[in-house]
């Protein structure tokens, strides 16, 4: 059996102007992940985005997985893999800066 | 079939436990079990050209579909029917908001298709009391309140005249207003495309599968309240058949565990307009949207389509 995989889009085309999380995602079958985020356009002045990959028991409650964050300050793509993270799997954003604004597409890969 | 052929097909099928539990009609065109994975069922996206800016409102959020354990803070991992996952679609937690998997196959004949599935449907756990649902009885969850409506539906094209439509049922458990409905109902407009809403033929609409939102209408005989089971954590596995034929363009019947509807004497709404590109077109649809700021949740253990061709 060849091993199962699946790409989940949690942001397209999103606009953002504060901190927020992706919903929710349930990965319990998958033995990796990983998450890549990329940023379409980014406005404000020394506007940085920091996402950290978080984990949950229940969906409900998170902590952070304690993996490297993810700074962007300009438009590209960037990505960081994820083990041994139970079963939910989200990504928490910070956006600071002055007036900052960004637009992404946040992507959760999974294989298993 | 010969009734030898019949009486043995019955048998083996009757010995199989994942296929004795669906009536399928004489083939099955695919039995999805979702702890082998997702099976085709994937997000549905509006149309666009690439620049995703260019998806209309309503249908650019659909969100991905998830391999479910039925994990819950108070009990931990539920399961499904059969094995560990199901196939879940999650809302934002937001009123109105629509969760939309869809399978995508062709028809090689017209005639019956059968959809069968095993689901349960959950509101995600809220905690506090919500003074809007009264005293609780330590009996009706206060959490059923919370969960709005399923629609299966399916998006079928006349490969010859380009003929489109859209048969849909929906349990409504509660009306917009939260107020519990427990109806199965059908659809009485199409459901507004990209095409219609680029060419002003219909404004931007707030329903995905209908011109309005009150384009929809109670299935006589369909009340019927469902086992949601006093929490927010406890499943409850619902078995759901529905039968439509694409050769006379129509819904026959709709089962639910007892409950039987005759479907037949309801229009299925066509397309004024002709859609090609999309010859013998034969999609299947559920989705879940809440009518509360609250994530809803349905799961399927598994789905199994069968044909009389």
């Amino acid at each position: 059996m060849l091993r199962r995989s699946f790409t989940a889009v949690l942001e397209k085309n999103s606009t953002f102007a504060g901190d927020f999380a992706t919903e929710p995602y349930e990965a319990g079958w998958a033995l990796e992940a990983r998450w890549f985020v990329r940023v379409l356009e980014i406005a404000g002045e020394q506007t940085e985005l920091v996402l950290r990959s978080q984990v949950s028991p229940d969906g409900l409650f998170w902590c952070e997985d304690g993996g490297q964050p993810m700074h962007m300050t300009s438009v590209g793509l960037d990505s960081r893999a994820v083990r041994e993270f139970g079963s939910w799997l989200r990504l928490d954003a910070r956006l600071s800066g002055n007036n900052p604004r960004v637009k992404v597409m946040i992507y959760l890969a999974l294989k298993g | 079939m010969t009734p030898d052929n019949a009486e043995f097909r019955k048998a083996i099928l009757s010995a199989d436990p994942r296929l004795s539990k669906y009536n399928p009609l004489s083939r099955i065109l695919f039995y999805d079990d979702f702890d082998e994975g997702v099976n085709g069922w994937c997000e549905l996206v509006g149309n666009h050209t690439g620049d995703l800016d260019d998806i209309r409102e309503i249908a650019r959020d659909f969100r991905p579909p998830q391999l479910s354990t039925c994990t819950f803070f108070d009990i931990g991992t539920h399961g499904s029917v059969e094995g560990t996952y199901s196939l879940k679609l999650a809302t934002r937690p937001k009123h109105g908001h629509v969760a939309i998997a869809i399978k995508r196959l062709t028809y090689g004949r017209r005639g019956l298709v059968q959809f069968e599935t095993y689901f349960s449907f959950k509101a995600e756990q809220t905690f506090g009391a919500d003074p809007s649902h009264g005293e609780w009885d330590g009996n009706i969850a206060p959490s059923e309140k919370q969960f709005g409506d399923i629609t299966f539906s399916n998006d079928i094209c006349d490969g010859d005249t380009g003929t489109r439509y859209m048969g849909a049922v929906r349990y409504l458990n509660t009306d917009t207003e939260g107020n519990l409905a427990h109806e199965w109902m059908y659809k009485t407009s199409v459901q507004p495309t990209t095409k219609m809403e680029r060419q002003g033929i219909t404004a931007p609409n707030q329903d995905f599968h209908t011109v309005r939102p009150d384009d929809w209408q109670s299935i006589p005989g369909g009340h019927q309240p469902l086992c949601f089971n006093e929490t927010a954590s406890k499943v409850n596995w619902h078995y759901l058949r529905w039968t439509f034929d694409t050769d006379r363009q129509h819904m026959v019947e709709l089962q639910c565990n007892g409950l039987t509807l005759d479907l037949s004497g309801i229009a299925v709404p066509v397309y004024a307009q002709e859609y090609r590109g999309i010859p013998n077109l034969l999609n299947f649809l559920v989705d879940v949207r809440t009518h509360a700021d609250v994530r809803n949740f349905l799961y399927l253990d598994s789905v199994l389509v069968s044909v009389d061709w």
